[in-house]
């Protein structure tokens, strides 16, 4: 019932479900694609970290990265298949989330299918050390959850906001059609959004599995916590969503410790529907600075 | 002097409408060019035809050497920044910015293909002395600035790269008269060498004497050129 | 005209007035070559594409008509409603009367749901339990969709916590019918009370939200029910839901009669929802909502349409018969398994709603049909049936824009596309009436000149040259070459509006060309301002300007 624990709790809770919000964000406010396929590329990312890990290496920045590349590689995946095919033609968002859906249930049951119904476990990449601060103990695998994802954040935040390609997925974001007549391809940027965003649902598969175990359908929780927090930032808000899923982690420590798990998600859901109820367009909607249609 | 652009047979449309008919048209380096016609004629048209932005399109455009053209009836855009890439530089009517990127970051976006890029210093430099008042806006985002300026920020990504041939839709368009003519000017100053560019304009008083030559265009067709012998020619071949 | 002779490499044309003593007027002129204008005749006329037949489709029966017979219409009693709509015509072709059904679809209802009747007297031995289980979750799953398609399609409120309502209310219904041992007549109207609740509940963020925040809300509320009844105390079970209810089938029966009983309850449900379906959508609060569709809600405001209370409405009606399926549900099967709560029945209730087209209730029947059948018929095969729905639902997706039921449609779209691009892209203007105007002019002989004056065009184009410009400057009057006098024939013949003329200055003695107006009392304009110093030269002028706007035109 201390506060530091409730405290570093809510800080790896959002760090992982933060790293899927951005994604579905920044899926959202370029592609104008509603991307439910994270759960499946989450499995997959998994899947390939244990494959990695079973068949090469146990060696854990291998894994690590095996996660993050077989997570890229789904991204590419479902950009190929649903971004590809469907991004000119009408009624593109419905369908786009249909099709993403619809990648999602033919992973999930082909993982199941290929893997089997048993958990798979992988090793476990921090190591087993401890660190106490003022009285609190910081397990290795916390310490690693929180520094891995952040620094990834920062990575590609710092790279949408100096490099050329960031540039183009931003400008993207804005106004597609100014963005073909500058000379952007938008086919080439759908491949570079999905490739960085799978990579980020694929590191947030690796780094809960320290704490879960990998199934085929170990994903959809991971999406609908993500989505929901992508939802209360007001989707296509990077910020927005870093805000939201701080404020949602620190909600679910809570609640956990206090109430107990089971009403979790009653709590997250009555903030964002009270949220959502004053303001529509969640935390971006407190910024403005949502994507304009 | 080489032709920078040949539109040969041009038809373009959208759907069922069709805005251009059968128009040719050659443009050498070099030239500065005034496009004179009123709303809906097809000016806008022919430069998305250009672009490939229209809905169809059907007939030749060589561009730079290359064919650009051709029979397409599916996704305006697709290619468009395929053309951008061989040295278009297109200044929409409508401005077509980003509405949350800053100044700066539209002029970066103006020089987006790989050897501007490296160069992109430079480049806002150059388009900094053209317009002046940009200068002290950099950081500002697009979405805070006057009419005028957009317009500014719009024409200075064009001319972010060393494009073969520019085309600016109306730039004065929407403008008080004296900020028209600054930026009238300020295109006039564009050094063309090896270049070209067309200037799509309603208010004729603003482009002469000013370009090298006006080409009306009437009903999606060009006209004020022509003459009877080169029709006959034109017939024969 | 006689006929050209060709001698050597020179083209003569002989003068027919020749034989009159026209003056100047010779017997052979040498001439460029002239095509025969039949040739552009026949060019012109010949089908350049391949023939297909054209008309009404031999296989749709026409019914003849005997007038009166129309105004005597079949309706359903007590209402004024007419069971068919028909309606009489007459053949464009033969001219005979006919009669044709407008809307066929009551007809196909009505024999798929006859079919869905007979099915289980016709299911071979072997396959009966497959069959009949398979058809009651049909049924259910069929009449759960119905509703959704209510939500999603009248509504257009994009909702996807409708499984999660059904599934509330079964388990408050099993857990009531457990704990207080209540009669399975009652579980449905429980359930309606626990739609209207939970209705309530979810109607209140649909007013504020937009389509894609409204879903993702709802798949994570769905999320929110699962994990809420799988940990609760009460709900919670090692079997995986909770059974135990009371049922309306009899545990005493012989296996197969549960079955077909149960097979014709869920049947009836679905022949119920479906009224209900016919009775919000075709009604009042669809004729509202089918006024404001997504993205035109403003418009549909100020022209006084209150679509929110009509979405609101349609939700709440749609939540209340959810809970009734819900309480049904747990009356048939004793109880409910936690996962309809499971992401992987939205998904599939998903896929069987896109399989058939969003918003169509035909597309909801049909493709729960699909995937019931891929699902539970073909049960042996393991997580492949799931693939194979996935696969069938991304086809779907990337192909159809509205489903299975959307094709025709689609197909319609696609064809009106292409055919405006090529007949845009191939009629020109100036000279035959594009088609969208063909069709207002009354007068089709107006058109046929049109076809006719641009045919002769065409042809005289081919005539200019160089050499019959010449001709004309050395003498614009007397006896010509065929190509000229061609030419000079169509010139004449053009009518009086903007016709050019010469006019001669009184004081100058010079000459300008003017055109005619064309209207009575009105003076003709001055076309330019060159001056001719002889008559001869201003014919020629006049010359070069008609044939230049030949040229343009």
């Amino acid at each position: 019932m201390d506060i530091e624990f409730i405290l570093i709790n809510g800080i790896v809770i959002a760090c992982i479900y933060g790293l899927i919000a951005v994604a579905v964000s920044i899926t959202w406010s370029s592609l104008g694609l509603l991307n439910l396929g994270y759960g499946f590329i989450f499995a997959f990312a998994g899947y390939g970290a244990y494959v990695t890990s079973r068949s090469l290496s146990e060696y854990p920045p291998v894994v690590l990265a095996a996660g993050v590349l077989v997570g890229a590689v789904g991204g590419v995946i479902i950009c190929a298949l649903i971004f590809i095919p469907l991004h000119e033609k009408p009624n593109f968002t419905v369908r786009g989330m249909v099709g993403t859906l619809a990648i999602s249930l033919i992973g999930s049951q082909g993982l199941l299918w290929w893997f089997g119904p048993r958990n798979k476990a992988l090793p476990e990449i921090f190591g087993r050390w401890q660190v106490e601060i003022g009285g609190t103990v910081l397990t290795s695998d916390k310490i690693g959850i929180v520094v891995c994802s952040i620094v990834m954040l920062i990575l590609i935040v710092r790279w949408m906001r100096s490099s050329r390609r960031g540039l183009e997925i931003r400008a993207m974001m804005m106004n597609p059609h100014a963005a073909s007549i500058v000379g952007i391809g938008i086919r080439k940027t759908g491949f570079y959004v999905m490739g960085i965003t799978g990579a980020m649902t694929g590191l947030a598969a690796v780094l809960l599995s320290q704490t879960y175990y990998i199934s085929p359908f170990s994903g959809i929780t991971p999406l609908i916590k993500g989505v929901s927090i992508a939802l209360l930032g007001g989707l296509g808000s990077v910020r927005g969503a870093v805000i939201a899923s701080v404020i949602l982690g620190f909600a679910e420590s809570l609640t956990s410790t206090v109430l107990g798990g089971q009403y979790v998600l009653i709590t997250q859901f009555l903030i964002i529907i009270a949220i959502l109820m004053i303001r529509p367009r969640g935390i971006a909607g407190i910024l403005d600075v949502a994507r304009e249609q | 002097m080489h032709e920078i652009l040949n539109v040969n047979g041009l038809s373009a449309g959208y759907g069922p409408l069709r805005v251009i008919h059968d128009l040719d048209l050659t443009i050498k380096a070099g030239e500065r060019v005034g496009l004179v016609g009123l709303n809906g004629h097809g000016k806008t048209t022919l430069f998305y035809a250009i672009a490939g932005l229209t809905g169809w399109q059907r007939g030749s455009i060589v561009f730079n050497g290359r064919e650009v053209g051709g029979t397409r009836s599916q996704g305006p855009g697709r290619y468009t920044h395929l053309i951008v890439r061989q040295g278009l530089a297109l200044m929409p009517q409508a401005d077509e910015l980003f509405h949350g990127l800053t100044v700066e970051e539209h002029l970066d976006s103006g020089a987006f293909t790989k050897t501007a890029w490296k160069t992109r210093k430079q480049r806002k430099e150059r388009v900094l002395e053209l317009f002046a008042p940009l200068r002290d806006r950099l950081k500002t985002p697009v979405s805070r600035l006057s009419g005028g300026e957009r317009r500014m920020v719009s024409i200075g990504r064009g001319l972010m790269v060393d494009a073969k041939l520019y085309l600016s839709d109306e730039p004065s368009l929407g403008l008080a008269p004296k900020i028209g003519i600054g930026v009238m000017e300020a295109l006039l100053k564009i050094d063309l060498s090896g270049s070209a560019m067309i200037i799509a304009e309603q208010n004729v008083a603003l482009l002469e004497g000013r370009v090298d030559r006006v080409i009306g265009m009437h009903a999606g067709k060009l006209k004020g050129e022509a003459s009877l012998a080169s029709s006959i020619k034109r017939r024969k071949a | 005209m006689s006929t050209p002779r060709k001698n050597d490499d020179q083209y003569l044309w002989k003068n027919p007035l020749a034989v009159w003593g026209a003056k100047g007027g010779n017997y052979d002129v040498p001439s460029i070559r002239v095509e025969d204008p039949r040739t552009v005749w026949r060019k012109t006329t010949s089908y350049k594409a391949p023939l297909h037949k054209v008309g009404r489709f031999k296989y749709i029966h026409k019914w003849a008509n005997h007038g009166k017979r129309l105004w005597k219409r079949q309706r359903w009693w007590p209402t004024r409603r007419s069971v068919l709509l028909i309606r009489g015509l007459y053949n464009r072709k033969t001219l005979k009367a006919e009669k044709s059904i407008v809307d066929k679809r009551p007809i196909y209802w009505a024999i798929s749901l006859l079919a869905l009747v007979l099915v289980p007297l016709f299911v071979p031995e072997s396959l009966q339990f497959t069959i009949l289980t398979a058809g009651a979750t049909f049924g259910i799953f069929a009449a759960i969709n119905v509703c959704w398609t209510l939500v999603i399609g009248t509504a257009s409120i994009f909702s996807l916590a409708t499984y999660a309502v059904v599934g509330t209310a079964a388990f408050l219904t099993a857990w009531l019918s457990i704990n207080l041992g209540l009669p399975w007549w009652m579980l449905p109207p429980i359930g309606m009370l626990v739609g209207i609740v939970f209705g309530g509940i979810l109607a209140l963020p649909a007013l504020r939200l937009d389509g894609f925040y409204y879903a993702l809300l709802t798949l994570g509320l769905n999320e929110l029910c699962r994990v809420y009844f799988v940990t609760s105390s009460e709900f919670g079970s090692a079997s995986g839901g909770l059974y135990g209810a009371s049922t309306y089938i009899g545990a005493a029966w012989a296996p197969l009669t549960q079955s077909v009983v149960s097979y014709y309850g869920a049947f009836a449900l679905l022949v119920a929802s479906l009224f209900l379906f016919r009775f919000i959508d075709g009604r009042r609060l669809g004729r509202i909502l089918r006024m404001a569709p997504e993205k035109r809600e403003a418009f549909a405001e100020a022209t006084g349409v209150n679509y929110r209370q009509a979405r609101v409405t349609v939700f709440l009606v749609s939540s209340v018969a959810l809970g009734f399926i819900g309480g049904f549900y747990t009356a048939q099967y004793r109880g409910v398994a936690y996962a309809i709560f499971g992401f992987d029945t939205v998904l599939l209730g998903l896929a069987m709603l896109t399989i058939g087209g969003i918003g169509r209730v035909e597309g909801a029947v049909a493709g729960t049909l699909i995937v019931v059948v891929l699902d539970k018929v073909f049960i042996t095969l393991g997580p492949i049936r799931h693939i194979m729905i996935g696969v069938l639902m991304l086809f779907v997706v990337l192909f159809l824009k509205n489903g299975l039921f959307g094709m025709k449609q689609q197909f319609r779209a696609w064809r009106d596309k292409k055919k405006g691009e090529w007949r845009s892209s191939r009629t020109e203007k100036g000279g035959e009436a594009l088609p969208e105007e063909a069709t207002e002019i009354d007068d089709k002989d107006i058109l046929y000149r049109k076809r006719f004056d641009k045919m002769q065009r065409e042809h005289l184009k081919t005539l200019v040259c160089e050499e019959v410009i010449e001709e004309h400057k050395n003498k614009p009057l007397g006896q010509h070459s065929e190509a000229l006098e061609r030419l000079l024939l169509y010139f004449r013949r053009t009518p009086q509006n903007d016709k050019y003329a010469i006019r001669r200055d009184s004081r100058g003695k010079r000459y300008k060309i003017v055109a005619f107006s064309g209207v009575r009392g009105t003076s003709p304009r001055l076309v330019e301002d060159k001056e001719y110093e002889t008559v001869e030269e201003a014919y020629h002028g006049v010359f070069r300007r008609r044939v230049y706007d030949l040229l343009e035109a």
